[in-house]
């Protein structure tokens, strides 16, 4: 049908409609990619099992809400515990061993953890997908909160819009403000220099893991419950798209991921919702390429000098 | 060096229950019959249903003895519902010798890729479920189904049940970028022209997608009756869920690819007031498909769907062929080809099956519903 047809107001509706379903999608991939980022900020690693750690999130939801009874709110953050410590786990069994090879080694290591776990997943809940038990949700999500311009936000909307929003911000301050934030800025920059000076670089690096394990967690719990499907390859895509959208926000910068998120959900939701449906996919990465030959070091990255590192 | 002593042990056991495995397989000569389906990956419940109808028969058929003294002896080949991995189950098929027919596959995509390895081996194969209508071209006589075609499928959900039994005029269609879904969104649209049903709007979306709310936005501006879900039933059940959340409160159809349970599992409540036709219906079949039924959930505990019950058949089929022309390819294609008119079909559970020049067969459609969260007949 031709958009141009409609009245000035479906028009707005449907643009208004469209951004708040690139939003959604697109504070997940945040979540996701700001969990990139950081851990490639400390090690130089692109950690491809990042987006298993998001899949073991929802399925330890579902596990605990299912099997245990734990209500969501309870479940939700317990969760968030497991998958930081899978993620830390994660580093110790795969990546420190490694933390002196080349960093190839490290990369493909990555790939085969990410191959294990979805393979584990597979054995551990089955290969089907599953349902988010829609049950164990507040009965208040799917009601309207927010009516505006024609399109209903509902309390769910609104949830994920918060839970992004406050992690978001509480990540910056504690990148920021505390000590620990301090040293994973200093392992950042040299770790070298960063252990000269007392800092325990090895447990700098698993704070890392906790925080973008969490986060990850977080993630895959949204979508779960959001889009109420759970299975164990669910952590291929929207790791790609993460990795895509920490990429766009120039790696390594944690205000780049979040943006890099909003703008790849944004640009998926314009691109199926105005030009092609089948190339929705497309048009979101072709956004990522023309902003990286544009701007190579990312929307928020910091271009540096070619150094030898001394990992 | 103690430590490696166990590894020899472990290692020679491997050995010879390798060894062991293989001889024993080779001097038992079953005729071997090879099952290709999605068994694991999101069609999973697929693959089990096709396992379900194929395991009934062959028991039925090796505790009566087998096929003129041997016994049947199904190899699973799991092809996840891609064309990729169809192409490696379909090779590894037709380098095993011994196996002399196959039962699949399942998705259309995956069987328009496995076909012409078989043609080239010259290895029958009769799919339960493949759909798409071209797969008879390419299949070049060694192809078979005992199921209708989209060709049918589309123009019955056009003629009948959008305005006869739902009594709609305005359809949004949501299919899949696969061979199946695109071949039935062709025929439906083709259809719909000729019966005077209004297609608003046609949208793609690529399997394993969790978000569909871009698309449906855009599909739901034009204020469709209904949503045609042209495609498998996890996304189906996904779209359902956030159609609804888009306020979207119509009836949802779709086509043989929702007929699952896992459909009303996944999508809960927002499944409701769906329509699908399927080629078999237990509560619309003759007193041996009912039967049927109800040996089904006496073994499975749940309700017959249409993929278990066309397997079911698919077997039945080659072993009569076989019992009259012996384990061998050829004979085997010969066989299938030659049920070819009303007076020598197969009378299976699903009704009577013949093949046409191109392995197809003309048989009617059933409409189900979703009521009260099961599956019920809709007419």
């Amino acid at each position: 049908m031709d958009i141009r047809r409609l009245s000035y107001n479906r028009r707005r509706r449907l643009f208004l409609q469209q951004l708040v379903n690139g939003l959604t999608i697109g504070g997940i991939y945040a979540m996701i990619a700001v969990g990139y980022t950081m851990i490639y900020g400390v090690i130089q690693l692109i950690n491809f099992a990042h987006g298993e750690i998001y899949m073991l999130g929802a399925f330890f939801a579902i596990t605990f809400i299912v099997s245990l009874g734990i209500p969501f709110f309870v479940a939700l953050p317990l969760s968030m515990a497991c998958c930081a410590i899978c993620g830390v786990l994660l580093d110790i069994v795969a990546y420190r061993p490694l933390r002196r090879s080349p960093r190839l080694a490290a990369l493909i290591t990555a790939i085969g953890m990410s191959i294990f776990l979805q393979n584990l997943a597979m054995v551990i809940w089955g290969s089907r997908p599953k349902p988010f038990p829609q049950g164990a949700l507040p009965a208040y999500f799917e009601k309207t909160a927010v009516s505006f311009g024609g399109v209903n936000l509902s309390w769910f909307h609104l949830f994920i819009y918060g839970m992004t929003f406050t992690m978001m911000v509480g990540l910056n301050l504690i990148i920021k403000k505390t000590r620990w934030g301090k040293a994973m800025r200093a392992v950042a920059q040299n770790k070298t220099m960063a252990a000269l000076a007392g800092i325990n670089v090895n447990r700098v690096i698993s704070y890392t893991f906790v925080l973008a394990g969490a986060l990850g967690g977080a993630a895959g719990i949204m979508t779960g419950a959001f889009y109420n499907k759970i299975e164990p390859t669910m952590g291929y895509i929207a790791g790609v798209k993460a990795f895509a959208a920490a990429v766009l926000g120039g790696i390594g910068s944690v205000p780049g991921a979040m943006l890099g998120g909003l703008v790849l959900g944004v640009a998926e939701a314009f691109g199926a919702g105005y030009l092609s449906s089948l190339y929705r996919d497309g048009i979101s990465y072709g956004v990522m390429i023309i902003v990286i030959i544009l701007i190579p070091a990312g929307l928020f990255g910091r271009v540096l000098k070619e150094t030898k590192k001394s990992m | 060096m103690k430590n490696k002593q166990p590894f020899f042990y472990t290692g020679l056991v491997c050995c010879l229950v390798f060894v062991f495995v293989i001889t024993t397989g080779a001097l038992a000569d079953n005729i071997r019959i090879g099952v290709a389906s999605p068994f694991t990956g999101d069609l999973a419940a697929y693959g089990d249903n096709i396992k379900a109808g194929v395991s009934l028969k062959l028991k039925e058929i090796n505790d009566a003895g087998g096929i003129n003294g041997k016994k049947i002896e199904l190899v699973w080949g799991d092809d996840l519902c891609a064309p990729k991995d169809a192409g490696t189950v379909a090779s590894k098929f037709a380098a095993d010798k011994s196996i002399v027919a196959v039962i699949g596959h399942l998705c259309s995509s995956a069987t328009l890729a496995a076909m012409p390895i078989y043609v080239r081996a010259g290895l029958p194969a009769i799919s339960a479920t493949s759909t798409n209508p071209t797969i008879g071209d390419v299949g070049k006589g060694w192809f078979f189904r005992n199921c209708y075609t989209d060709e049918f499928q589309g123009k019955y959900l056009a003629s009948y049940v959008v305005p006869k039994l739902l009594g709609k005029n305005t359809v949004a269609i949501f299919y899949e970028n696969n061979d199946y879904a695109i071949g039935l969104k062709d025929s439906f649209m083709a259809g719909a022209k000729a019966f005077g049903v209004k297609v608003t709007g046609a949208e793609a979306y690529v399997a394993k997608t969790t978000d569909f709310t871009p698309q449906l936005t855009k599909l739901l501006r034009d204020k469709p009756d209904t949503i045609f879900l042209c495609g498998y039933h996890p996304e189906g059940a996904l779209i359902a869920g956030q159609a609804r959340k888009l306020g979207f409160n119509g009836p949802l159809f779709g086509a043989d690819g929702i007929d699952n349970e896992d459909y009303i599992k996944l999508g809960g409540k927002a499944t409701e007031n769906t329509y699908c036709t399927v080629p078999f219906l237990a509560m619309s079949a003759g007193p041996a498909g009912k039967e049927f039924a109800k040996k089904f959930t006496a073994a499975y505990g749940r309700d017959v769907d249409w993929m278990s019950a066309n397997a079911y058949d698919c077997l039945g089929i080659l072993a009569q062929v076989i019992s009259q022309t012996g384990p061998d390819r050829k004979k085997i294609r010969e066989g299938l080809s030659a049920i070819n008119s009303e007076g020598n079909g197969y009378n299976g559970i699903t009704g009577l099956t013949y093949f046409d020049k191109k392995g197809d067969c003309a048989k009617p459609a059933f409409v189900k519903m979703v009521k009260d969260g099961k599956f019920v007949a809709a007419e």
